[in-house]
């Protein structure tokens, strides 16, 4: 299969005074995976369905290889698209459902029925032909509608929450599933997702989204790592936040005064206008220790604080710390399989501290 | 049988269906007595069983033509709601056009057509332009009234329907009419069903409209009904209005049998 490149060139969708997308440009890697992920209508599916061809932008132009397709309808566009409700033809058993894409193509009885057949081994259904969709679990209604996509040979593979109503254990599994088999076809495959594990298992690029503008467009660890701003540090995994203002600077880092009180030495410091900012700290980059009298005072990275509540996770618990200046800090700890009981708990005093590589400066707007 | 049937609360449900299927069925079934009586004049109880009116009625030149036209109109009217129905009903649902919430709720909300005035009305208007056709006129008036069954029913329907399925029809490669061929319409099938049926019957059992467009060479069987009752109330009237009962009820069981109308019905 061919892999296309995609690129969306300031596309915009406007509703009436809403402006669901607003002049978007992305270029999607031929064979690459990316996904949009955002809060519930920040324009994710909007984007998503443009690209399809569901929607006519506003303004902007969409390109498949370079050619211009933004005027080309739906179905000449030659997509696989995958919905969150699978949208299986109900009145269409297993084998004709895949079939249909083949039969608008015009494609001989013969010849569909031999690529159907490959289309169920595919998705692992060899033996579902002659079921309707209602006579097949969820998980295997959506491998049925990836089966029907697939069999068209698409330029690109567009999924829409696809995974969405399925349950964690399955939604997981067919993640790997469906990573696997997309790396596999080489299909250019764009993902629209509010649930950032999915993001994170599944797509090579990250598109994060917000009010139908890209927030930060990058690889997993630099979404993760290095969020360009408090909305992406907070909506992909938790963050501790400390605003403050930058106090020195030190050669490629410095040193920011926390409001709350405490100092942060950084080790990179972005060169911007105010001295207004965000610092963000992992909470799995935080050491939490006995307090036993050790001295905090002006040391850099480092907090008195009290355990306020701890989550027993497994392999890891969640500590909720306050400080003494009142912030509140979260501290992810690996558990150790051999020791019994949590290393603390609620009431204790404690020390916080982290390296001044984890410290991550984000400019205040 | 079905635990919902049973315990105390069940006969009285029972006593509540069975006296409303009295309540309806019974002016229906006395037609059916009296259309057998032997005696000249219509008369309950009836006396003694013949068949002998029915012989007439259908030997009845003008009760046949008016049966004649009735179907005809009837299927005409049926095919022209649909014609027109199934695609309004569509852009109403589909569509993004000004007005369209406001007409799909009152087409949704329960129709009352004053009919009388209607048919006055477009006697009116038909004269005006001129048209002269007496099947015609009752053609156009008929499916003026017979088409809002149509839309509403298809309108309900199609609100089932999830949009997504055309979307998926559209990006596999269906142009917008062979995605309505192949998967809106087998989806709305039902709906359609009953919408056609509904026509059928409204447009059969038409008078209010049928009065005003209908001339003597062309009545249908409702005017002709009423032509008799008023000449001579013999029990021929019963007989004719049993025909039209049994055929009625006919035309209701072949339809649930083809496309399983008490689903259709119910959407
Ligand atoms: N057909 C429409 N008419 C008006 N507003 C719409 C329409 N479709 C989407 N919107 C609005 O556009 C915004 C983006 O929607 P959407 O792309 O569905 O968001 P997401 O998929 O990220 O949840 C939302 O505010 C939504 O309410
Ligand atoms: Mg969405």
């Amino acid at each position: 299969m061919k892999s296309a490149e995609v690129r969306l060139e300031n596309i915009s969708k406007q509703y009436h005074r809403l402006t669901a997308v607003d002049n978007v440009s992305l270029k999607i890697e031929p064979g690459s995976m990316i996904a949009l992920l955002g809060p519930s209508g920040c324009g994710k599916t909007t984007c998503l369905r443009m690209i399809a061809g569901l929607i006519r932008p506003t303004s902007g132009g969409i390109f498949v290889n370079n050619a211009d397709i933004t005027h080309v309808p739906v179905h000449r566009r030659n997509i696989g698209m995958l919905f969150q409700n699978y949208a299986l033809f109900p009145h269409l058993t297993v084998e004709e459902n895949i079939a249909f894409g083949l039969e608008m193509r015009g494609i001989k009885k013969a010849a569909a029925k031999a690529r159907v057949a490959e289309a169920l081994t595919l998705v692992q259904l060899s033996s579902f032909g002659g079921r309707y969709p209602a006579q097949l679990s969820g998980g295997q209604q959506q491998r049925v509608a990836l089966g029907r996509a697939l069999v068209i040979e698409p330029a690109m593979l567009l999924l829409d929450e696809p995974l969405g109503a399925l349950d964690k254990g399955l939604r997981e599994s067919m993640q790997v599933e469906l990573r696997a088999l997309q790396q596999r076809l080489g299909l250019t495959t764009i993902m629209v997702t509010h649930d950032q594990d999915e993001a994170l298992t599944m797509a090579d690029k990250i598109v994060v989204m917000r009010a139908g503008n890209l927030e930060q467009v990058g690889s997993a660890t630099e979404i993760y790592q290095r969020p360009v701003s408090k909305f992406v540090a907070s909506f992909i995994g938790v963050s501790n936040m400390f605003e403050g203002a930058v106090e020195r600077r030190e050669g490629a880092g410095g040193l920011v005064a926390a409001k709350s009180g405490i100092r942060l030495q950084v080790d990179s410091m972005p060169s911007m206008a105010s001295s207004d900012v965000t610092v963000s700290i992992r909470p799995e980059a935080i050491t939490v220790e006995k307090a036993n009298g050790l001295e905090v005072a002006d040391r850099p990275n480092v907090v008195a604080a009290r355990v306020e509540q701890v989550i027993y996770r497994g392999f890891i618990s969640h500590y909720y710390l306050r400080t003494q200046g009142g912030q509140q800090l979260i501290a992810f700890e690996q558990n150790q399989l051999h020791t019994t009981g949590l290393r603390h708990t609620v009431g204790d005093e404690v020390v916080a501290r982290w390296d001044a590589s984890s410290n991550h400066v984000i400019p205040n707007p | 049988m079905d635990e919902r049937f049973s315990g105390p609360g069940a006969w009285i449900l029972y006593a509540i269906t069975i006296a409303m299927m009295i309540f309806i069925l019974s002016p229906l079934l006395l037609v059916m007595a009296v259309s057998v009586s032997d005696s000249y004049f219509v008369t309950f109880p009836p006396e003694g069983f013949t068949l002998k009116w029915y012989a007439k009625v259908l030997q009845d030149r003008d009760f046949i033509d008016a049966m004649q036209l009735s179907i005809l109109l009837a299927l005409g009217a049926t095919i022209g709601s649909l014609l027109l129905g199934v695609p309004a009903a569509f852009a109403l649902v589909r569509g993004d056009f000004f007005g369209a919430a406001a007409i799909t709720g009152f087409l949704l909300s329960p129709l009352i057509f004053p009919a009388l005035v209607t048919g006055l009305a477009l006697l009116q208007v038909l004269s005006r332009l001129g048209s002269e056709d007496a099947r015609l006129n009752l053609l156009i008036g008929h499916i003026v009234v017979t088409a809002p069954y149509v839309i509403r029913t298809v309108l309900s329907s199609l609100l089932l329907v999830d949009e997504n399925l055309e979307d998926a029809a559209r990006t596999l490669g269906a142009s917008r009419m062979r995605t309505f061929w192949r998967v809106t319409l087998p989806q709305i099938a039902s709906g359609v069903a009953a919408g056609g049926l509904f026509a059928f019957m409204v447009s059969f059992d038409n008078y209010p409209i049928s009065m005003w467009l209908a001339n003597s060479e062309y009545s249908p069987v409702p005017l002709v009904l009423m032509r008799q009752l008023v000449n001579v109330f013999d029990p021929s009237v019963p007989a004719m209005s049993t025909i039209i009962i049994l055929f009625a009820m006919a035309g209701v069981l072949v339809l649930e049998r083809l496309v399983g109308l008490r689903r259709a019905l119910t959407v």
